[in-house]
């Protein structure tokens, strides 16, 4: 069936403009999560949201129709972020960072991983279970490790798409969430030894 | 097999990203060792509670009402009326006409009343987050520019200098003051942009404090919002003029800061654009 042109005409109009809606809302509370985690504070999340809804608003002509589009409009938050205030401050912490291993330990590891961080199911049940602890830890992460393991838990995001977002090689995203892991892990059990040392 | 799966592969089975392959050397091993089993679960488990926990902020209605209605005003004008897609009317009688026009007239007084209040109030919100942003993104790249330490794009205090290195750069042109207030120089220029559009950034130094200005061609955007304010501790101040939109910013007190925008308004007497 041919289309006379001023269908044609309303059919894209419609396609583009409803396109954007469609897509971008039903994202809105991931993006003010992930903006509150990063920034950590109401206020510079919510203009960190606005900000990125303004930027993916202007380009969306230039977003290509079929690609990832939860990869792209999370991908202009966070460089949107990394701008900002907190974000230029996460930045300088990342030299830091980097001089970390892949186990997030700075100092080398005496030890094989198998000898030391063995321990029983129920160990592991107990201090998972501790949601604030878990919290606490989370809080404390570096801004580097906590991105990436906020897409990949919270956002279920596949490594490749965690890649293009935050735009380092799938390599380094591997090894930042076994890092950040490892650090939530060292966290849960220092934090249930101190209470159990307070129990003693 | 005595070598235990490593933190990656343990990570990479939690997260699903492991290929068939892959995955089943990982429970070929794993079948065989209580160690990396436990290893296993805990990732999962590690992996669960954080996906659970990571949901901890809930978005604020009125943030969702504000980005609606951010897209539906940005998103409306991107349509265009389109010719040839009324209705065409219905057969015309007279009595009906007149009654249903004397009827429509006076609902058309009480909507359009509506609709232009209903307006307003879109466009200046609309106005104002747009304020909002900038005044975050200016905030942000002159804290960039401090942070980065580096020496300006042109670096001259001679305003025959400056001003001649933006032509071709940027689309609008801007006159520099000759005399500034006491203390105050200019220390160079950056090409910058702000919601992708080029600006010039025009590096001042009050005493010891630095001092960037803003110069941008002026938005489609009916924008009134007062350019005096203050950010996160950063005194703001500009001006507008039919062209062009100047905003200030620096740590330095705001009398210091508004002599310093004053000299240069002052000055824009003949901006005209560039072809």
């Amino acid at each position: 069936m041919t289309l006379l042109p001023w269908k044609r005409k309303v059919r894209e109009s419609s396609t583009q403009t409803t396109s954007f809606e469609d897509l971008a809302m039903p994202l809105l509370p991931s993006l003010y999560n992930l903006a509150s985690w990063l920034t950590r504070n109401p206020t510079d999340a919510e203009d960190l949201l606005q900000e990125t809804f303004l930027k993916a608003l202007r380009g969306f002509s230039s977003f290509e129709q079929g690609s990832n589009f939860k990869a792209w409009i999370f991908r202009i938050l966070r460089n949107t972020y990394l701008t900002s205030r907190s974000g230029l401050a996460a930045l300088r912490t990342i030299a830091l960072d980097d001089e970390l291993d892949e186990y997030g330990d700075s100092e080398p590891r005496q030890y094989p991983e198998g000898v030391i961080d063995r321990q029983t199911p129920e160990m592991n049940l107990i201090r998972l279970s501790d949601r604030v602890a878990l919290e606490r830890a989370l809080q404390k992460l570096p801004a580097s490790l906590l991105e990436v393991i906020l897409l990949c838990d919270m956002e279920e995001l596949k490594y490749k798409e965690i890649a293009t977002i935050l735009d380092i090689p799938i390599g380094t995203v591997m090894s930042r969430i076994a890092r950040a892991r490892a650090f939530l892990r060292r966290e849960l059990q220092s934090g249930t030894t101190l209470a159990r040392e307070e129990r003693a | 097999m005595t070598d235990h799966l490593s933190s990656l592969t343990l990570n990479a089975l939690a997260d699903g990203e492991l290929s068939a392959d892959q995955l089943g050397i990982a429970k070929e091993h794993l079948d065989t060792c209580p160690s990396c089993t436990s290893n296993a679960l805990a990732q999962a488990l590690l992996k669960t509670a954080t996906a659970r926990l990571g949901q901890r902020y809930e978005l604020p209605a009125q943030v969702q009402r504000r980005v609606e209605r951010l897209v539906t005003q940005r998103a409306s004008n991107i349509d265009e009326p389109i010719n040839g897609d009324r209705i065409p009317p219905s057969r015309s009688r007279k009595w009906i006409a007149f009654s249903g026009w004397a009827t429509a007239a006076a609902l058309l007084v009480i909507l359009c009343n509506g609709v232009f209040v209903q307006r307003r109030t879109h466009q200046s919100e609309v106005a104002s987050v747009s304020h909002s942003a900038l005044i975050t993104e200016i905030c942000d790249q002159h804290i960039a520019t401090l942070a980065a330490n580096l020496p300006p794009q042109v670096l001259s205090s001679d305003r025959h200098t400056v001003k001649p290195w933006f032509q071709g750069k940027i689309p609008f042109s801007f006159n520099l003051p000759e005399n500034l207030p006491a203390d105050t120089k200019l220390d160079g220029a950056n090409l910058t942009y702000l919601h992708n559009h080029p600006v010039a950034q025009l590096l001042y130094s009050i005493g010891r404090h630095h001092v960037s200005i803003f110069v941008q061609e002026k938005t489609g955007i009916d924008d009134s919002s007062p350019l005096m304010a203050e950010h996160s501790g950063f005194q703001l101040a500009g001006f507008r003029t039919a062209d062009l939109e100047v905003i200030a910013v620096s740590d330095v007190d705001s009398t210091r800061l508004s002599e310093l925008v004053g000299t240069i308004e002052r000055t824009q007497s003949n901006i005209h654009r560039q072809p």
